[in-house]
């Protein structure tokens, strides 16, 4: 499973949002009318996921979907 | 009091979401009441309640939405989509920032709370969901409905045990007599089928240990009553002032005519062995109606289903209706279907208004054998046909919390 995937995986299981749904280059506020405890929610997904460390602030929901996972990768998701 | 009028229900309940089904289910004193399966309650010494079925039928709320809510703010959802189609009310054509919210519950949305608390103590800080502390508090439900329907108006939570929505029904109605609001959704909700509510209520020894036989276990007033079952659901009314229902051609259920509230200052969970807290809660409420007890037609009892809880509550209604009180009809319909706790009261406004409508008194069912010292006329296990102008609905809360509420045929 690529990062791209897991990363639509994890907005599945956290909260319901279909693949088809995401717009890559939308930030996710805009696109997904994500909020700030969404957010949260996400990361903590994002973390289990790939059993890597992610600070509060260096996932933000002003991100795009493709942001999301350049950051990812640079943490050494696979 | 300014008449008030009920122009709209909404029913969650285990006797159905259907006003129609609802009735009938009432009517026929067909119990709801069941073992609890949703969880392991062996444990528990009691293991029955009233449960919803079918609320995903009536929901239209997101599944995104779904996971940040506890079920007591999905279940007031539902039933505001219900009152608010069955009152007709088009809320594009309405000032929705003098649109108010007026609900009742006691314990807040607890399985939401009480599952991020183990996710707590086992994973950690990152165990907790952040929507925790939103999904629990007992005012969720008045924002959530404030955000999907954009109501703005003074609204109000109230948290009062078992009185909540009765309270916060009241609280509304006297709101619109003055002046605040043009239309108030005012309700109650209630989930407490979850390992730790139950425990709560159990520990407080006024639930009923009759598990063998569940649909017969809530039997107020009778002798054998060992306390009541606990329920989940939800009741919503829809409010305004009797001119502008009239103004509008709305269908008028009932009006709200009267109310009365005391606190006893005896016991934490005992309500006062005389009855007297709540005798002066319904003298209020009826002089407040501009009544006398003889005006009173059927009283919708607390029925609480404890020993004494319910001999208090005869001994209140026998001083206040002297000689009447053998003739007034008296009955406990939340024994068909549970004790929702802080939406019991809602439960219990939207029952009497249909027997109104239906010019029929729904019964207390499970009475085998009377208590004698409970010498109040009861309407037992079976709806009886009478024409009732004047209704009186009571509802009393741990810490001594008396209410009666009078509501008039239109």
């Amino acid at each position: 499973m690529t990062v791209e995937d897991t990363v639509k995986k994890v907005f599945n299981q956290v909260l319901d949002i279909k693949s088809e749904e995401i717009k890559p280059d939308d930030k996710l506020e805009d696109g997904l009318g994500i909020d700030s405890t969404e957010m949260v929610e996400i990361v903590v997904g994002l973390k289990k996921a790939f059993g890597i460390a992610i600070a509060d602030n260096e996932l933000k929901k002003s991100h795009s979907f493709n942001q999301i996972v350049a950051v990812l990768k640079t943490k050494g998701a696979k | 009091m300014d008449k008030i009028a009920i122009t709209g229900i909404g029913i969650v309940s285990p006797s159905g979401l259907d006003k129609r089904k609802f009735w009938s289910n009432i009517k026929s004193g067909r119990s709801a009441v069941e073992k609890i399966t949703r969880f392991d309650a062996s444990r528990y010494t009691s293991q029955v309640a009233g449960h919803v079925h079918e609320l995903d039928v009536y929901s239209n709320v997101s599944s995104r939405l779904l996971k940040k809510i506890d079920m007591f703010s999905h279940m007031a959802l539902v039933g505001t989509e219900l009152a608010l189609q069955d009152a007709g009310l088009d809320l594009e054509k309405e000032n929705l920032d003098r649109a108010g919210i007026f609900m009742g519950n006691a314990l807040g949305g607890w399985l939401f709370a009480e599952t991020e608390l183990r996710d707590l103590y086992i994973e950690g800080r990152e165990g907790v969901s952040p929507f925790a502390a939103s999904a629990w508090f007992p005012a969720a439900p008045q924002g959530q409905i404030s955000i999907r329907y954009k109501m703005k108006g003074y609204s109000k939570t109230v948290v009062a045990d078992r009185a909540s929505s009765l309270q916060a029904i009241a609280y509304g109605a006297r709101t619109l007599n003055r002046g605040k609001n043009d239309f108030i959704v005012a309700g109650g909700m209630e989930a407490p089928v979850t390992p730790y509510a139950l425990l709560c209520c159990q520990t407080s020894g006024a639930l009923t240990q009759n598990n063998e036989n569940p649909s017969t276990a809530y039997r107020p007033f009778d002798k054998k009553r060992d306390g009541f079952a606990i329920a989940e659901g939800a009741g919503i009314v829809i409010l305004e002032t009797n001119e502008r229902a009239q103004k509008r051609n709305a269908h008028i259920y009932a009006n709200i005519i009267g109310y009365g509230t005391t606190t006893d200052g005896v016991h934490r969970i005992d309500p006062d062995s005389n009855g007297a807290g709540l005798v002066s809660a319904i003298t209020i409420a009826l002089n407040n109606a501009r009544l006398k007890p003889a005006d009173i037609d059927y009283i919708c009892l607390d029925g609480a289903g404890t020993v004494n809880g319910d001999l208090t509550e005869a001994k209140a209604i026998k001083s206040v209706f002297n000689g009447a009180s053998k003739n007034v009809i008296a009955s406990a319909p939340k024994s068909i279907f549970g004790n929702m706790l802080g939406a019991t009261g809602a439960l219990d406004v939207i029952t009497t208004v249909l027997a109104i409508e239906h010019e029929m008194v729904p019964p207390t069912i499970n009475i085998d054998e009377k208590d004698p010292q409970c010498d109040i006329n009861l309407c037992v296990n079976k709806a009886e046909e009478k024409n009732i102008c004047n209704a009186l609905v009571i509802n009393r809360g741990r810490g001594g919390i008396n209410c009666a509420l009078v509501l008039q045929k239109n």
